[in-house]
């Protein structure tokens, strides 16, 4: 499972694994999206930028979850699916961009599910394992 | 770890947990034995344990007296949902982003209308409607008020106060809310732009999850002294409003989070879970974050005034009842952190009081309460479920000497969002509820399912239990009629 949702009585847990940082990283944002509004109701017609920065995996995948959150504000639009098109270790600090593939929201045509308020640090996990990258995070409903 | 082994019971309505480890204070829980054993047994996962949260909270430097939590306790991320926790500002108490949340300053208003049941009667699904259709709600909905940033900053720095200057709803509304809906330490140069921009468009939105508008009617009156000051009687119709800061509120906690982390490495501060980093309160850092806090809350309270119009508005629609028939009862918020004076060990302490998911709950004689309820107490609004009744109950001395006047703020989450979605597909709890006279309308089907009634603790029991232990007592309860969810 490239990513899967975990019980929690009042928020949801977001797990996300892949074979580098790269792509745990990239369907963890899947997941989120998937989360916010069934993606099949989405085109992906227009792209929209995002970039994260964090001092370590960890916190750049809640940096990344939350700077997705922002863009559907900031565009007025849902996403259908994200790319990861750049990460960087500099110096002390890690840089995530990508582009996110979406339209602008109409609740007309839209499956809404549910608002997501912020990706926390509650429950945060990193870690490099043999299979490759385990991120997690619990998310504010 | 077997925490039944530490678990010591004061009395019947109050547990401890003594210090062990590196808590500083003890862990305290206004829960009776039935629901700590459900607490101790229903946990999803011991990285999200509520009382391992609280643990941890009594961890945390400075904290005074105990970290406490409500009997709607359950895990959050952090600082555990339900939880109250106070803070010493000499020799380096703290401000912490999960002692507050990032739904800052998320809170309920209630209104009360002149309305009867009986004046409801076969208009419900036309009420109904018209709330949907005037109330904006749900991810992607946005406001009829389009706010520039110059605008947002006001909004900021004014709160409700600023939302009535634009002609949503009346001068007298903000004498009924905490802090008259606005409070003065905020800063607007303290918060981002993207949370501005963020919010532009969303004053005046209710969003989703566990928030919602709901009519309900008074059906029961415990206490005919503190009725009558509140302005409640028998087969009244009030309404309650339960919705916080929206994304500028989010944006907030998601820009400070990284920014205290750096705080909690700078000032040697040691915390058990990354979620619990924080600052010194007069720490520039600290002081930083506060005014950003207080700059969230202004926009929680801003945006529940502009709700309590539309509310007003949709009766006005639906029913032709003016809005002069529609008052505020009161406003009180259950994501908070402020400045209060409390007794500690017979000393006047001014101490920073974190709730996060618990409610202010004063006791009467408290220059904080607006005079027409000082002589009783506090109103303590308590959101039931969709399908289960809400309490209105009053702050009491004994809350005000054990739990720094506070008190739970609802039911109290039993199973996980996840295991409600496979259990109570919306359309079938919404039939379930029409059934039994309750019309409920939502923009998402998550919001419904989620927030099934069965989702969520029994709030007749854990209102039973924090009467009983003496922290609040019962004013009157409320049973849905028409709920509106985002």
């Amino acid at each position: 499972m490239p990513y899967e949702y975990l019980d929690h009585e009042a928020d949801i847990g977001l797990e996300a694994t892949g074979a580098s940082l790269e792509e745990a990283l990239r369907d963890g944002v899947r997941g989120l999206l998937a989360l916010l509004v069934d993606p099949e109701t989405v085109e992906p017609r227009q792209a929209a930028p995002v970039q994260a920065t964090a001092s370590d995996p960890g916190s750049l995948f809640v940096a990344l979850l939350n700077a997705v959150l922002a863009a559907v504000d900031l565009h007025g639009m849902f996403f259908r699916d994200f790319e990861l098109t750049h990460l960087e270790q500099v110096d002390d600090h890690w840089v995530v961009e990508g582009t996110l593939w979406g339209e602008p929201i109409d609740l007309n045509r839209h499956a809404v599910e549910i608002e997501v308020k912020a990706a926390t640090y509650g429950g945060l996990l990193a870690e490099e394992n043999e299979a490759g990258w385990r991120l997690r995070c619990v998310l504010d409903l | 770890m077997n925490r039944a082994l530490h678990v010591r019971k004061i009395h019947e309505y109050l547990f401890e947990i003594p210090p062990h480890g590196k808590m500083r204070v003890p862990a305290r829980l206004y829960l009776d034995e039935r629901s700590l054993r459900e607490l101790m047994e229903n946990q999803s996962s011991e990285e999200w344990n509520a009382l391992k949260q609280l643990e941890n909270v009594a961890c945390l430097p400075e904290i005074v007296k105990a970290a406490m939590a409500m009997a709607d306790v359950h895990p959050g991320y952090g600082f555990p949902i339900g939880g109250a926790a106070a803070f010493d500002p000499e020799d380096g108490g703290v401000i912490s982003v999960a002692g507050v949340g990032f739904d800052i300053n998320c809170g309920v208003r209630c209104l009360r209308t002149h309305l009867t049941r009986r004046d409801l009667t076969g208009k419900e699904e036309k009420l109904a409607d018209t709330m949907f259709e005037v109330i904006p709600a749900g991810l992607g909905s946005t406001g009829e008020l389009k706010l520039s940033t110059k605008e947002i900053d006001r909004v900021l720095r004014e709160g409700a106060r600023y939302a009535v200057r634009l002609g949503y709803g009346r001068e007298d509304d903000l004498e009924y809310i905490e802090e008259h809906g606005c409070l003065s330490d905020a800063d607007p140069s303290v918060v981002s732009h993207t949370a501005k921009q963020r919010q532009m468009a969303q004053v005046g939105t209710l969003g989703s999850g566990n928030h919602y508008v709901e009519v309900q009617v008074v059906d029961q009156i415990y206490n005919t002294r503190a009725a009558k000051a509140f302005g409640l009687e028998l087969g009244q119709i009030v309404i309650m409003l339960h919705t916080g800061s929206r994304a500028l509120g989010h944006q907030i906690g998601t820009d400070y989070l990284p920014f205290l982390e750096k705080a909690t490495r700078k000032y040697g501060i040691e915390v058990p879970d990354r979620e619990l980093v924080c600052a010194p309160i007069e720490s520039p850092e600290g002081q930083q974050y506060f005014r950003a806090v207080m700059a969230g809350a202004n926009c929680a309270f801003a945006n529940r005034q502009v709700l309590a119009h539309l509310v007003r508005q949709a009766f006005w629609k639906a029913l032709r009842v003016p809005d002069t028939a529609i008052e505020t009862l009161y406003e009180v918020a259950h994501n908070t952190v402020k400045w209060e004076v409390h007794e500690v060990n017979g000393e006047r302490r001014r101490l920073l009081v974190h709730r996060k998911g618990s409610t202010r709950a004063f006791g009467p004689g408290r220059p904080e309460l607006p005079e027409r309820y000082r002589a009783v107490g506090q109103p303590v609004l308590v959101g039931g479920t969709m399908g289960t009744a809400s309490y209105i109950l009053v702050g009491t001395e004994q809350g005000m000497r054990e739990t720094f006047g506070t008190a739970l703020h609802g039911a109290g989450r039993a199973k996980s969002r996840r295991q409600a979605k496979r259990q109570y597909p919306a359309e079938r709890i919404i039939e379930e509820l029409r059934k039994q006279g309750i019309i409920v309308r939502a923009h998402g089907k998550a919001s419904v399912s989620e927030e099934a009634p069965g989702a969520y603790k029994d709030v007749e029991h854990v209102v039973e239990v924090m009467c009983n232990a003496g922290i609040v007592a019962r004013v009157a309860r409320l049973r849905p009629i028409v709920c509106l969810k985002g």
